[in-house]
């Protein structure tokens, strides 16, 4: 802010020399017979002017100037410094009293009201500081939540990695000591045909995991990185459906099924592949999440002119309320991460994910709702029929 | 005695209890499995087996947990199934009471290495009941009575806190100790985060103590988690 050449003190004193000059001759100019306290009221209203202008100094000499102008001017005998009267000594004195005192106090009065608008613009420069303080703590809040996301997903999926290749490792170093232990004619492990051959499954199952988690994980990269290309065309959701299930029979042979598909669904122009990973994948959980000997419910219908709506539901224990959404976040599991305690085995946390990434990409819509009886697990999704 | 022991695993993951349990039994161990820590300790209870191999993270009742609870009432061996990154509940699970730790993948040799060691452990005579006044372990004699120490025949002076760190670690000798325990025994509760006393101390030991420096043979370090005493043949 630039500061006018009024704003300098040395204004003050310019001014408070020509204010006092200038009343004077007005007053004089009125005549000689204008009283003694008319004057003094006249060149107190200067010295007043100038102290809430320009502070107390120039104030200060204003009212010596005032005064000594009052004496020259005003007071008998006229044109002198000397005064004749007591009287008009007292005046004198009293009008310099006056207007010193009224001075400082207005010039105080000036400062306080200074310093106060000092203090208001440095409450609103730390207000500011504060401000920005705050937003630059978000951020860094923000940030250390990001990468404590990122070191959890980490932890998940070096799990996921490192339990099958322990039971892996474990079962193959066994294998390897038996094998030694006859090549250089040691007393053989107590290691029968069986053991071995159930050695070897383990090794070629965990494989097989290790191999779908590897999978899921490229898959959910690309999904991320919006790479997901589908290859639509028309197909029929009853073949979708089964070649699903045909996948998933060796883990749903101690469910059973019920189907409740509509009649004469229309084609739809999806990623037959992909969509029925995304049944695959609610079967599996829908097995999985229940107990044997429980019903497993596929259903297909229209949902109006342009979708078609599919769900897998179960009669296992649900998902609360409040986990609902989230069990569509990569590496979240309800049984490991929801509090859901459960003798049931956990899946990797990326099979509903996918799912949902499969669904949006054919801008469909995946949610979870309770069962129809009030329990267990019914997933539903959506996807538009495609055009022609 | 260590061919017909009794080996409780508790895992969550199927494949790999099967695994050992395949594993362990082919070294005639007898081996039961449990699937988290509330069915491990009712097992624990039932058979009373003669250690225990148990994953840390567990649904319902979890490793730390278990150890708490056997260590309540027994003082079985017990061997913590760890993965790597998790200094932290290893170190707590050993100051639960575990004995020992292994980092997941292991291969079946370094598993029956640390059973038999913890087995060993366990059923060694408890020699200063015996003899009270002296302490033979491996290449250490140590008469109590009169505070002197022999390695591999030769006599080592030890100041008088060197004395108790190496007679603890006698004691104890093969099993993980953390930082820890060892200072909370060596100076009280109110030293266990001074790890710097521990080095010091443990620094001069090995001076007196092991023949080469560069690999220490009697004190060895278990990286961020303590040390680890072997008496040696």
């Amino acid at each position: 802010m630039r500061r006018s050449v009024l704003d300098q003190r040395w204004a003050g004193y310019v001014v408070a020399a020509l204010g006092v000059l200038a009343s004077t001759l007005v007053l004089k100019l009125i005549g000689n017979h204008v009283n003694a306290a008319t004057v003094s009221l006249a060149l107190l209203l200067n010295v007043l002017f100038i102290a809430t202008r320009w502070g107390s100094l120039p104030a200060l000499a204003a009212s010596i100037f005032a005064m000594l102008c009052f004496n020259f001017f005003f007071l008998p005998p006229f044109g002198t410094f000397n005064i004749a009267a007591t009287d008009n000594w007292i005046a004198l004195v009293a009008f310099l009293i006056t207007a010193v005192t009224a001075g400082q106090l207005s010039g105080r009065a000036k400062r306080r009201a200074e310093e106060a608008e000092v203090g208001r613009r440095e409450i609103e420069r730390l207000y500011a500081e504060l401000r920005d303080a705050f937003e630059r703590a978000s951020h860094a809040e923000a940030l250390r939540q990001s990468e404590n996301l990122k070191s959890a997903l980490l932890d998940a999926v070096t799990h996921d990695l490192r339990t099958p290749l322990t039971s892996i490792k474990a079962s193959i170093t066994t294998l390897l000591d038996e094998a030694r232990g006859r090549l250089d004619g040691e007393a053989p492990l107590a290691l029968d045909a069986e053991s071995k051959m159930e050695m070897m499954e383990v090794i070629d199952e965990e494989s097989d995991r290790l191999s779908r988690f590897i999978n899921g994980l490229i898959e959910l990269a690309r999904i991320e990185a919006g790479e997901l290309q589908l290859r639509r065309h028309w197909g029929a959701v009853d073949e979708i459906i089964s070649a699903a299930l045909l996948r998933a029979k060796p883990l749903t042979s101690q469910h059973h099924l019920e189907f409740d598909i509509a009649k004469e669904l229309p084609g739809v122009k999806v990623d037959e592949r992909a969509v029925s990973e995304v049944v695959y994948t609610l079967v599996e959980n829908a097995a999985k999440y229940s107990s044997a000997g429980s019903t497993i419910r596929i259903a297909a219908q229209r949902a109006g002119d342009e979708s078609i709506q599919m769900s897998v539901e179960d009669e296992g224990r649900g998902v609360p309320v409040e986990l609902r959404e989230r069990v569509f976040d990569k590496f979240f599991r309800a049984t490991r991460d929801g509090d859901i305690s459960t003798q049931q085995p956990s899946g990797t946390g990326m099979g509903l994910a996918i799912a949902k990434g499969i669904v949006e990409a054919h801008e469909g819509k995946i949610w979870i709702e309770s069962g129809a009886r009030g329990r267990g697990t019914r997933v539903v999704f959506t996807l538009p029929i495609g055009d022609e | 005695m260590t061919e017909q022991a009794r080996i409780l695993i508790v895992d969550d993951e199927p494949q790999l209890t099967r695994v050992l349990r395949m594993g362990l039994k082919s070294r005639g161990y007898d081996v039961r499995a449990a699937a988290d820590g509330l069915a491990g300790f009712e097992a624990f209870t039932d058979w009373h087996p003669d250690l225990v191999i148990t994953d840390l993270a567990m649904p319902n009742v979890d490793g730390l947990e278990l150890c708490r609870r056997v260590r309540a009432v027994s003082q079985v061996p017990i061997i913590v199934l760890s993965a790597k990154g998790e200094e932290k509940t290893k170190v707590e699970a050993l100051d639960l009471g575990a004995d020992d730790f292994i980092t997941k993948p292991f291969g079946i040799d370094e598993l029956l290495a640390r059973v038999r060691a913890s087995l060993r452990r366990a059923n060694a005579p408890a020699t200063n009941e015996k003899t009270p006044t002296i302490l033979d372990s491996g290449d250490f004699h140590v008469d109590l009575e009169s505070r002197e120490i022999t390695v591999r025949g030769k006599p080592v002076h030890l100041t008088p806190k060197e004395y108790d760190l190496l007679v603890y670690f006698i004691r104890h000798a093969g099993k993980v100790l953390t930082h820890r325990t060892l200072l909370a025994a060596m100076w009280g509760g109110n030293y266990v985060e001074q790890n710097e006393y521990l080095r010091v101390f443990v620094g001069n030991l090995r001076k007196k103590l092991e023949p080469d420096l560069a690999t220490p043979r009697y004190i060895l370090t278990e990286p961020w988690i303590g040390y680890r005493f072997d008496p040696g043949n």
